[in-house]
């Protein structure tokens, strides 16, 4: 009987893993098939044409690059600092709460953010449709997510490293710098990987912040469009945009496994390598 | 709500700065154009030729619906609205509206469907729940799909207007945002209705998706009769200034209406004006 049920329990585990991958695979193959003849070194470097049907999607990539400059310039400091704040300084009873709001701020809608965005970014700081507008929408949406893995990760890290660190007359600052912010890269890796996952996803908050405008930006002040934006728009208001839309899709993947390597590597190296040092 | 509060307050304290900076470089030379997402690209290849014609010269074109056209017009938001509806009453007395081009909305069936024509009264029964399958209105024995178009659309404001509905009586199986995804909905269910602009339906047609095009009142939905004005479902796509224009706009509004821009006009599968 015992047998029987181990079997049943290893065939639903391999079955449900099966039709995971093969979604994903399935996904993944869609885009490849229908994007891969789209895609050359003219469709990276040149402006789109004829709505984005024809031409390129050079100024797109650039506006994405910057929103996610600005997203991330803004928001990994203010939420390294706030997840060091929740875990390491605040008092047990307002940590509580705050957790509690962050858990609820991560689980708002895009779209909310994007509408807070225009009201805040755009109308009453008088920024407009820019990249700036843009990247701080996504900033504040990133926060919540960023933090919160963060403070799990720094949470994980055993109080005994902490007492060892004051033992060794450690101040805390160096003992944060040191000891506690290397210990939780992993949990840091990861909020980056899901904050930029879904910062470049992003289309609704970016379609009222970054706008629309698919000219090369000049300045972060410029309007610019994002690629998800760009995708959105091919496959919803373009007749015969279809192919362009595939093709910017599969470039957005493609982005997406560059940056979040790159990230990985970036943060494993400047805060793991200490640990060691 | 503190840690809301507090964020605010940071993300404030950090724009207030960059805000400063961004005004400073926000250039003269420039036209804001908002509004109907229908209008937005054909605006968009517009505005492309404008600037080179105008070295200098920016066009910002920006989406978001007509009504948000409509408001950003008229709060001065934008420089020009775009709506891809005629104005109405109330708006008419604050805004301008400048045609620049011809929109048809044709009633879309699955290819496979034998239903070759309904009458208005019959869609308007379809679309409130009273005939639910193809064979009371003489076609195969299967469940009518009815595929409506989300709150806010032009196109959904166009086709209540014409049957004479009100949007909490349509019975919708699919709600849908784009002309795409309602031509990619009826083409995947040959049990579906929907409605989309003419253009963007006459290049999938001939492109080969499965679709058929019904007529409406014994004139077919083609392009050449929406030019003509004597398709009954069509609509005036429109570029909406407070009051009359002045300047750059003028010139940016004169251009658009012009036949130098006709061939981008068809090429986003819209109708030229008549001249």
């Amino acid at each position: 009987m015992r047998k029987h049920g181990d079997a049943l329990l290893t065939a639903a585990v391999w079955l449900a893993t099966a039709l995971v991958v093969g979604a994903f695979l399935w996904l993944l193959g869609d885009v490849v098939i229908h994007g891969i003849g789209k895609l050359d070194a003219a469709f990276l470097l040149d402006a789109p044409q004829n709505a984005g049907r024809d031409g390129g999607i050079a100024p797109i990539l650039v506006s994405t690059l910057l929103i996610l400059v600005v997203a991330l310039a803004v928001a990994v400091p203010l939420g390294l600092a706030t997840a060091v704040y929740l875990s390491e300084y605040a008092a047990a009873q307002l940590a509580k709460p705050l957790r509690v709001c962050l858990n609820m701020l991560a689980g708002v809608p895009s779209i909310v953010f994007g509408l807070f965005g225009n009201a805040l970014f755009c109308v009453a700081l008088g920024m407009g449709f820019s990249i700036w507008s843009g990247g701080l929408t996504l900033a504040c949406m990133m926060l919540p997510l960023f933090i919160v893995t963060t403070e799990s990760g720094l949470s994980a890290v055993s109080s005994e490293w902490r007492r060892g660190a004051a033992a060794l007359g450690l101040s805390r600052a160096a003992a944060l710098w040191h000891i506690l912010l290397p210990a939780a890269a992993p949990a840091i890796t990861a909020g980056l990987m899901l904050s930029i996952g879904r910062a470049l996803a992003e289309t609704a908050a970016l379609i009222f912040t970054s706008g629309y405008v698919d000219r090369m930006p000049e300045s972060l002040s410029d309007s610019g469009r994002a690629l998800s934006v760009h995708i959105y728009d091919l496959s919803m208001n373009v007749s015969g945009g279809d192919a362009a839309a595939y093709g910017s899709a599969l470039v957005l993947i493609v982005l997406i496994l560059a940056i979040n390597s790159v990230a990985v590597n970036l943060t494993e190296r400047f805060l793991q390598a200490r640990t060691t040092a | 709500m503190q840690m809301i509060s507090m964020e605010k307050k940071w993300c404030a304290a950090v724009c207030v700065g960059l805000s400063l900076c961004a005004s400073a470089w926000a250039g003269g030379n420039k036209l804001v154009l908002t509004g109907s997402s229908t209008i937005a690209p054909l605006a968009l290849e517009i505005g492309k030729r404008f600037e080179q014609q105008n070295p200098g010269v920016r066009v910002d074109v920006q989406t978001g619906g007509s009504t948000r056209g409509v408001n950003d017009a008229r709060t001065g938001l934008a420089d020009i609205g775009m709506a891809s509806r005629a104005m109405k009453s109330d708006e008419a007395q604050v805004l301008v509206a400048h045609r620049i081009a011809m929109d048809g909305i044709g009633i879309i069936l699955h290819q496979k469907n034998p239903v070759k024509n309904l009458s208005d009264e019959q869609i308007k029964q379809i679309y409130t729940g009273q005939i639910g399958n193809w064979r009371e209105v003489g076609g195969e024995d299967r469940k009518i799909t009815v595929v409506n178009k989300a709150e806010g659309r032009s196109t959904l404001e166009l086709f209540l207007h014409h049957f004479q509905l009100n949007n909490p009586d349509i019975r919708a199986h699919v709600v849908i945002g784009d002309n795409q995804q309602g031509i990619k909905t009826v083409a995947g269910n040959v049990g579906a209705i929907g409605y989309v602009s003419i253009g963007t339906a006459e290049y999938e047609q001939t492109h080969g998706t499965p679709i058929q095009l019904l007529p409406m009142a014994g004139v077919g939905a083609s392009v050449a009769n929406v030019r003509e004005g004597k398709f009954p479902l069509s609509r005036p796509l429109n570029l909406l200034t407070k009051g009359t224009p002045t300047g750059l706009a003028k010139r940016f509004i004169e251009f658009a209406q012009s036949a130098a821009v006709d061939d981008l006009v068809t090429a986003q599968y819209f109708v030229p004006l008549a001249r």
